[in-house]
């Protein structure tokens, strides 16, 4: 018989077993749907993703801007733009900035601002009414220099809707720099007298403002002349560095010039010295640097030759060096005031509509006038500025996305073309202009994080996948051991056994299309709904979330639904085909050989040896890795990777050797349990005390372990299953009323071991995932109880938008006191971030040499201060135990860096941090400076491409901060400068994850005469423990879930001891230099110790009473401080651990959305099962009746059989979930908490699930007259 | 004439089941209705074995599935051990089967995923007997009936006639009023089916055990007591197996 037969045999069997073809079809529906659901949930995410990145950016492809950081492009250069982008459909010019912004108490600190041509190309889209959403006038709403548009975002941040009544105004400050010049110093030339006692000769002496002309008529070679002014002033020697003489004469005096200090010594700028050498030297004066000028000068001439000599004196000056030498220059003192101003709201624009609108998040004024408002700022009051000429190639960017490809060629191009400009100064060429692509960018970002996403969607989702397949395999095995008696006949007509296996594999080809269109429709449902479940719970629920469906989807369900059902099919399929025609037809199951065939000792004999080699990587062919037969060979998570492929290959090859020569049963026994045993040793005692690094756990590391555990147990479990059973029956017929179904029951689950197995390895599966979703909670929770020992007490901090104002008798710190009386500590910090103000970034190279490039190597990273008294309190060192605010690091400084450990106590590590707190203190320490760079660095300085960033192991280096133990730096070569000496740098300590230990970076100190920052190099030498409270509250978490993200603030802060806080003029005095420091009291971050306990539910009143306190017009401190421009934000300590449980939280119920998908699967599987046990025993269940059970029992052995088994997967999931959830509770150093009470909810919800899916089959079971059923033939 | 008179005098014996007028119909009010029973009566005495013979398709199964209380009567009285069974609910049906009737079928229908042990004493344990109890009662049964060596064997690891034996065990472990059998030896070789045969009359002899089998092997119902032929629902005639006829000779 041949392929027809096979078709009609299929036809057949398809068309007339309708429910039991259900059963597959379901199965196979259910498993596409996972997989097209996973595939469709994240390209639906990751559209709906980009669509929030890309929306910002308006129509805009391209921005270009100036090639200097922060600087301007001028209006006249449209037009060379132009020419170089004559593809472009758009170009339009934007100034913008950041201000803060008032309205009634609301207030934005860092409100967006950006103006807009009027007659800007058409091709940037429109601006809409918020509340008519008809076009917007701009003509004739920007009427003068104080008229804007606010976008509906900056409207609902400032808590306006679109009714408020326009317009009206908003206050903000601009800065207005004024310049001052003042003149160098010079000696004054007139008014000088001659010093009678020293001169001896007749003279010539003019003394006037234009210059001191002095002539010698020598009478004898001992002839001189000598004059003096006391009118110098009285300059600090230490804020000069040369003197500078202009003078000329006559090559034959000879002249000294001598100044006198205040502790009566004198300096000679020339020593007897002819004019053209005095002209030429720049006289230093670093040796007089603590002393200051009297005010008595001399000059003396002598001829050298007897004849007449003179001297003309054209100035003295007192020179600072500049970049670049000293010159004499004026000094040009600039002086920032911020000039308050009120700005008119005339309308809203939706930011949200498609549209130029989309592009501007803040507030919109016209070109023109901003830029007279932001030319204040500039010495010159240069109005001809513009940030950014904005390019698009496309128009209708919201109804078709540009193409990465062809836009990713367009900015290639461009940036080609770019003019070079040397740079005098430098002799170094650069391009003009810079090149962004934020969209380019976005690309990128989105595929980072969704193949982020999908491979954690994916990892599940395999999980449960698995599990539909054994749903699958389940069923097919059943339908084929259902029809062994049908087959027999087959087979005893004539069908031959690849007719018996082709008519299977067709009826599964059938069943696979049907199914795999079903689960095309299930899955396109399921997508949907974790993809706006997950938006809902991740996103700010602004992300439009359309569902994707790709081609490949479609095609991809089709597919999978055919191979699933065939893939699953052939085993059941060979069996049948496999099956012996008298056995089958006197209806005796097939029944495995109780040992192996040569071929499967082959295949036992070859894994063996696959699984010896994977154990000889470890010290042998690897020669990082350690032997495996030392202690050392098993501390290394690559090396149990190693370990769990070889020994679980190498038992389960064992296994399969074995089962030739002794009982299979006891063969397999040893492979389960080394399989099982290996990786929850891994588990329960390797993590946490042999593994000390645990950071690089990867996802497959991870995979192999889960997998084994579950594998291993899943097998132990069904080979053991007839003696778990004969345990079972030993319970319960004790039981008076089951002794019946005791004797059935157990024996009905233990004949047939692989469709039980199949049943609770669903289950287990499920369960494992279950169990260690549950775990994570409460072992997180574990965190929290070391949270008030690590926070030294610190309940809440406070925060300013900006530094508080210095008050007559009061400050903020004595306010807050006054404002509670629980408050018991008020420790003030000064911070600073830079957001726009490029002087102040952060210098990552040198930037005086020639390798600096300040396009890259400018990083937007916020300072701080930590004076001696805010963290050591009165203490005076280490050893003292009365810090103020002693808080842990996990990154150390030279010396002490080098006795970290992993396993290092508590009070241990927190003795190698206040160390390190002496060590900052120590204004003369100085730590080398390392060769270490970062990965992180160099994609936010565009050095390289965030794909190119390596998760998990195989990044080499800091790509995730300090290791967890040891020597960060051990090996790492210290830098050296030129003449091969160590580069030592006085240490700052960081929160920011980008900066390794040994780090050098430059931070930008006092402004010079120039308006540019002098630079002072620092070494990084300490990083802050944010697994700690250490991180808390200074470090800057990602705040996942909405709100600002403050693009300083994820990058973290640099923190400066108070003797180089002082130093700079944005956190301290800077020697009085500048007019914008600080004082030295004047605080912004104010961390807040109180008499209550951590967990207060008080803190959120206090925390409210001091925002109104703050935040409220006129009143408060606003009323104190005269000015409404503050406003105050808190974060409790406690409400982070409430955040981190959030999150587990979400996380949780992220899972919960798999972990249900596959209870439903299980319950499906339950459910068919049961179906067709009843359907398949109607012989047997008219048997029971006939010899007496009541109805009663045979619905009890049916559910009874789904209980038993629900129940053994639930007890391997508990116990492979709690295995696995104690690896990662060692790993976090946490103590496991096992959640009983989800445990028993499991359990009763397996069993509901059981009675759920057996119940209508057990009732139609036991409504089956006995007599009919006796004469069921299958 | 003569067959009446034989009958009326076994009534006069102990009468352990009788039957009156009974009817089964199937598929009631479809268009495959079917009357399997057209009013059969009969009666049968403690301990006797009897046959009951008849073409394919006469309703033998039926009125044994009738006397077994595997399936509902359409109409007719069935009488076992004085107890009328018209009116019970199944649950008092179902024990009642379980202690008054022992079933042995052709295709043996033992559990094939019990031993034979456990085969032979769920009945036991259906009535709530302790396990160990059963279990020893289930072993002497089953060394009575000559399986002393295959207690632990499963049904497919014996053959036929010893599969049957189990059978045997279980049905008589409850020692039952009556035995039914259902073409017990039609799966069975002649030498096998002489020895079961020889096991029924022990059985029968021994225990005073009434049988009623139903076959179409004329050799085995001559090794009954009575043998009853049907004919299209109907009892046509009844008559005396060779041993009744020797004893009467006698």
């Amino acid at each position: 018989m041949g392929t027809k037969t096979s078709f009609l045999i299929a036809w057949r069997s398809i068309s007339r077993r309708k429910t039991k073809n259900l059963s597959v079809i379901l199965a196979v529906a259910l498993g596409v749907t996972l997989l097209v659901g996973i595939q469709i949930t994240t390209d639906t995410l990751e559209n709906a993703f980009l669509t929030s990145l890309l929306q910002g950016e308006g129509e805009v492809d391209v921005r270009i801007l100036n090639s200097t950081s922060g600087g301007y492009l001028s209006t006249t250069e449209i037009g060379p733009i132009g020419d170089l982008i004559p593809d472009a459909v758009g170009i339009m010019s934007e100034v913008s900035s950041q201000i803060p912004a008032l309205v009634e108490s609301q207030f934005d600190p860092n409100m967006n601002i950006a103006g807009v041509s009027t007659n800007y190309s058409d091709v940037f889209g429109t601006f809409y009414d918020w509340k008519t959403g008809n076009q917007l006038d701009l003509d004739s709403l920007f009427v003068d220099n104080s008229s804007i548009l606010l976008s509906s975002d900056q409207a609902e941040k400032l808590g306006l809707n679109m009714d408020t009544i326009l317009p009206f105004n908003l206050t903000t400050e601009f800065t207005n720099l004024t310049t001052t010049v003042i003149p160098p110093p010079l000696i004054p030339l007139s008014n000088w007298t001659v010093n009678s006692e020293l001169t001896n000769s007749p003279h010539v002496l003019v003394s006037n403002p234009l210059g001191l002309h002095l002539e010698l008529q020598p009478t004898n070679f001992a002839s001189m002349v000598t004059a003096y002014t006391i009118a110098a002033p009285n300059l600090r020697l230490s804020n000069y560095a040369y003197v500078n003489v202009t003078s000329s004469g006559t090559s034959n005096a000879l002249i000294s010039l001598s100044f006198f200090m205040d502790d009566g010594s004198s300096f000679d700028v020339a020593n007897w010295t002819i004019p053209s050498i005095l002209n030429a030297v720049s006289f230093d004066l670093t040796p007089y640097s603590d002393r200051i000028l009297r005010g008595d000068v001399y000059v003396s001439v002598m001829s050298s030759n007897g004849t007449q000599a003179s001297l003309d004196m054209l100035d003295i000056a007192f020179e600072t060096p500049t970049i670049g030498g000293s010159s004499r220059l004026p000094v040009v003192l600039l002086t920032p005031e911020l000039a308050r101003v009120e700005l008119n709201v005339k309308g809203f624009f939706d930011s949200n509509r498609p549209g130029i609108g989309s592009q501007y998040s803040g507030a919109v004024f016209k070109l023109e006038h901003l830029q007279s408002w932001l030319s204040l700022k500039d010495p010159f009051h240069e109005t001809d500025i513009v940030s950014a000429y904005l390019i698009a190639f496309k128009t209708d960017h919201f109804t078709e996305e540009i193409s990465e490809e062809f836009l990713k060629t367009k900015v290639e191009l461009l940036e080609e073309i770019i003019p070079e400009k040397t740079d005098d100064f430098t002799g170094e060429t650069n391009k003009i202009y810079q090149v962004s692509a934020p969209r380019l960018n976005f690309f990128g970002v989105a595929g980072f994080f969704i193949t982020l996403l999908s491979t954690i969607l994916s990892a599940l989702g395999l999980l449960i996948t698995l599990t539909g397949l054994l749903l699958i395999t389940n069923v097919q095995l059943m339908s084929v051991e259902d029809r062994e008696f049908q087959t027999g006949v087959l087979r005893a007509v004539g069908e031959n056994r690849r007719g018996i296996f082709q008519s299977i594999i067709i009826e599964n080809l059938f069943q696979g299309i049907i199914g795999g269109i079903l689960g095309l429709f299930g899955g396109l449902a399921f997508g949907q709904g974790v993809a706006i479940y997950l938006v809902s719970l991740f996103g700010t629920g602004e992300l439009s979330v359309q569902p994707v469906i790709s081609q490949e989807a479609v095609i991809l369900s089709v597919i999978v639904g055919i191979a699933l059902s065939i893939i699953t099919g052939i085993l059941p399929a060979l069996r049948a085909s496999r099956v012996n025609i008298v056995d089958a037809l006197r209806g005796i199951k097939v029944k495995f050989e109780a040992k192996s065939s040569r071929n499967l000792v082959t295949l036992g004999g070859l894994i063996i040896f696959l699984g010896l080699i994977m154990l000889l990587v470890n010290g042998v062919f690897e020669e990082s890795s350690q032997v495996f037969w030392s202690a050392d060979g098993w501390d290394t998570l690559a090396e149990w990777r190693n370990l769990m492929i070889g020994f679980g290959m190498l038992a389960g090859g064992t296994g399969l050797f074995l089962s030739r020569f002794i009982n299979r049963i006891k063969a397999f026994n040893i492979a389960a349990i080394v399989l099982w045993a290996i990786p929850s040793f891994l588990f329960l005692v390797a993590m946490g005390n042999w593994i000390t690094d645990t950071g690089s756990l990867s996802i497959d590391i991870l995979f192999i372990g889960v997998g084994e555990i579950i594998l291993g147990s899943i097998l132990f479990v069904a080979l053991n299953l007839p003696i778990v059973m004969r345990g079972l029956r030993k319970v319960l017929i004790k039981i008076r009323g089951l002794k019946g179904v005791a004797e059935i029951s157990p024996a009905m689950i233990s004949s047939h071991i692989t469709r039980s197995t199949l049943t609770f390895a669903i289950f287990a599966i499920i369960l494992t995932l279950n169990v260690l979703v549950a775990t994570l909670i409460p072992t997180s929770l574990g965190n929290i109880t070391e949270l008030e020992e690590d926070s030294k007490g610190v309940d809440f901090v406070v925060f300013l938008n900006k530094p508080e104002t210095i008050l007559n008798g009061t400050s903020f710190s004595e306010e807050l006191y006054n404002l509670d009386s629980q408050i018991t500590d008020v420790i003030g910090l000064k911070t600073f971030k830079p957001n726009q103000d490029f002087t102040k970034f952060i210098a990552l190279e040198n930037p005086l040499s020639s390798e600096f490039d300040g396009t890259t190597d400018l990083l937007p990273i916020g300072t701080g201060e930590f004076t001696s008294i805010q963290i050591r309190g009165n203490a005076s060192d280490y050893s003292d135990d009365n810090w103020r605010y002693a808080f842990y690091l996990d990154g150390f400084p030279d010396g002490i860096r080098e006795s970290f450990a992993s396993d290092l106590s508590d009070s241990e590590l927190l003795v190698l941090s206040k160390r390190s707190w002496d060590q900052f203190f120590n204004s003369t320490y100085r730590m080398a400076a390392y060769n270490v760079s970062s990965d992180f660095l160099s994609i936010i300085s565009g050095e390289s491409d965030i794909s190119d960033l390596q998760l998990g192991p195989g990044s080499e280096g800091d790509s995730f901060g300090p290791g967890s133990g040891g020597d960060s730096l051990e090996g790492v070569e210290p830098l050296r400068n030129v003449d091969g000496d160590i580069i030592e740098n006085p240490i700052v300590f960081t929160d920011s994850f980008l900066l390794p230990i040994g780090f050098q970076v430059w931070i930008p100190m006092n402004i010079s005469s120039m308006g540019l920052p002098n630079y002072q190099a620092f070494t990084i030498g300490g990083s802050f423990d944010s697994q700690r409270a250490g991180g808390f509250p200074l470090g800057s978490s990602l705040n996942l879930g909405g709100g600002e993200t403050d693009f300083s603030a994820v990058l973290g802060s640099l923190y400066l001891s108070e003797y180089w806080a002082n130093q700079t003029n944005f956190l301290g005095e800077a020697n009085n230099q500048s007019l914008s420091s600080r004082a030295k009291d004047q605080y912004d971050s104010y961390l807040i110790k109180t008499s209550l306990s951590i967990d207060d539910l008080q803190f959120e009143q206090i925390t409210q009473s001091i925002k109104e306190f703050v935040n409220t017009n006129d009143e408060g401190y606003r009323f104190l401080a005269d000015d409404n421009f503050y406003v105050a934000s808190t974060a409790i300590t406690y409400a982070r651990v409430e955040q981190t449980l959030q999150l587990t939280d979400r996380i949780t119920s992220f899972l919960q959305i798999y972990v249900t998908f596959g209870l439903a699967i299980g319950a499906v599987g339950m459910g068919v099962i049961s179906v067709r046990n009843v359907a398949e025993r109607k012989r047997e269940i008219g048997m029971m009746r006939a010899i007496g059970f009541p109805r009663a029992a045979v619905i009890l052995s049916v559910l009874l059989e789904l209980v038993v088994l629900g129940v053994i997967g639930l007890v391997i999931g508990v116990i492979d979930g709690l295995i696995i959830s104690a690896g990662f509770a060692s790993m976090q150093n946490v103590a496991l908490v096992i959640p009983w009470d989800q445990i028993g909810v499991y359990l009763s919800f397996i069993v509901l699930i059981a009675i759920g899916a057996g119940s209508i089959p057990a009732y139609v079971a036991s409504k089956i007259p006995p007599a009919e059923a006796l004469r069921y033939v299958g | 004439m003569k067959t009446r008179k034989n009958s009326q005098e076994l009534i006069k014996k102990q009468p352990i089941l009788s039957i009156t007028n009974l009817h089964k119909r199937y598929n009631i009010g479809k268009s495959n209705e079917v009357h399997a029973l057209r009013g059969v009566d009969l009666t049968v005495n403690k301990g006797d074995m009897m046959a009951i013979m008849g073409p394919s398709g006469c309703g033998k199964t039926t009125l044994l599935n009738m006397i077994g209380h595997l399936d509902r009567r359409s109409s007719g009285n069935i009488i076992i051990d004085k107890v009328d069974t018209s009116t019970l609910p199944d649950s008092q049906m179902t024990a009642f089967r379980r202690d008054n009737i022992g079933f042995i079928f052709q295709l043996f229908n033992l559990f094939p995923f019990l031993s034979a042990v456990e085969n032979v004493e769920t009945p036991l344990l259906l009535k709530g007997v302790n396990s160990g109890l059963a279990r020893e009662q289930a072993k002497m049964l089953l060394r009575e009936l000559g399986m002393g060596d295959r207690l632990y064997h499963q049904p497919n690891e014996l053959s036929g006639g010893q599969q049957q034996r189990v059978a045997v065990g279980r049905a008589l472990i409850n020692q039952p009023a009556i035995i039914l059998g259902d073409e017990p030896t039609g799966d069975l070789d002649s030498t096998t089916s002489s020895d079961v045969m020889i096991l029924f009359r022990r059985i029968n002899r021994t225990n005073n055990q009434t049988l009623v089998l139903v076959t179409h092997n004329r050799w085995i119902a001559e090794q009954c007591d009575y043998i009853v032929h049907m004919r299209d629902g109907k009892i046509s005639h009844l008559e005396p197996g060779p041993f009744k006829r020797m004893e009467k000779k006698q």
